[in-house]
């Protein structure tokens, strides 16, 4: 069974993250260990595996980077392994420009909206490639499926840039 | 976790670190990146016509190791044909800096990047 169909929804990266967190809560619900206190220890060792079973299902699919991973690898799609590097030189190269621009932030003359700014691009750059991405996942053919997997590579540069903001945030604005 | 001596070193004063003109024919630029961690690497080597690397800079975002790992290979290319550069392996990087399992995948990185920036050389020159 897989983590789409634990929650009984279709395989898609379009999913309700309300109604995920309702099944969620339900199903660990019904493997709760108190539900379990006189039942035999091979049940209650059941229940603690769905539970941690669910519980794995859940922070894939509520993460969108996960979830689209986790999709690609369901229809075999061949995952390059993170280690090995990435050579999209104009990519890279925007990538380099955007952790300047972050870097930059500290010395602007007006560091609220540089910040802002910096912000706002970011957030902008991340949703544009993950609608690329999405409509790609859905298109689902070996091509697309291609395409999906090399921008989720992009995402995580992106999702690394994210974790620098919050940092950056913290640094400046945390007094 | 952490760092050896080397790489505190390296982290500390960065050998090499800046930029040049990517547009400069015998200027070549590596960029590498690893999806794992987020980290970016710029790699720039200045060839001479004999094809010895006379200048080196560098430019990384990312941990203390992928910081060591190209700040020691600007030191370690300096000098040497572009042959005999396209022959360093990131097991020697990760040695010399006594890089810990789980930073190996930065000297891999910083090996990488010499070879991209030496296709980009050559890619400039046919």
């Amino acid at each position: 069974m897989n983590y789409f169909q634990l929650f009984g929804i279709e395989i898609s990266f379009d999913v309700d993250l309300s109604h995920l967190s309702q099944s969620y809560q339900a199903l660990q619900k019904a493997v709760h260990p108190d539900r379990f206190a006189h039942a035999s220890s091979q049940d209650q060792l059941l229940a603690v595996q769905k539970s941690a079973e669910i519980n794995d299902a859940y922070q894939t699919l509520k993460q969108p980077l996960k979830r689209a991973e986790y999709i690609l690898t369901l229809r075999g799609v061949d995952m390059p392994n993170e280690q090995q590097s990435f050579s999209d030189t104009s990519f890279l190269m925007q990538q380099m420009e955007l952790r300047e621009m972050l870097g930059d932030v500290k010395f602007a003359d007006d560091i609220d909206s540089a910040f802002t700014h910096a912000q706002q691009v970011l957030a902008q750059e991340y949703q544009q490639l993950v609608d690329v991405m999405q409509q790609q996942i859905f298109e689902n053919n070996t091509v697309t499926n291609a395409l999906a997997c090399d921008n989720l590579r992009k995402l995580k540069f992106y999702q690394k840039l994210n974790i620098e903001l919050d940092r950056l945030e913290d640094s400046l604005f945390d007094d | 976790m952490a760092y050896s001596e080397k790489v505190i070193d390296h982290y500390e004063n960065p050998r090499n670190v800046g930029s040049m003109d990517k547009n400069d024919p015998s200027v070549a630029t590596g960029m590498v990146g690893a999806p794992a961690c987020g980290d970016v690497m710029k790699l720039q080597l200045k060839i001479s016509k004999d094809g010895i690397i006379e200048d080196a800079k560098f430019k990384t975002y990312g941990c203390g190791s992928a910081i060591a790992s190209s700040s020691l290979v600007t030191e370690w290319v300096k000098g040497k044909s572009i042959e005999e550069a396209g022959k360093i392996k990131n097991t020697a990087i990760a040695e010399e800096l006594a890089l810990p399992p789980v930073k190996i995948h930065c000297s891999i990185l910083a090996e990488d990047a010499i070879k991209a920036a030496i296709e980009d050389y050559k890619s400039k020159q046919s």
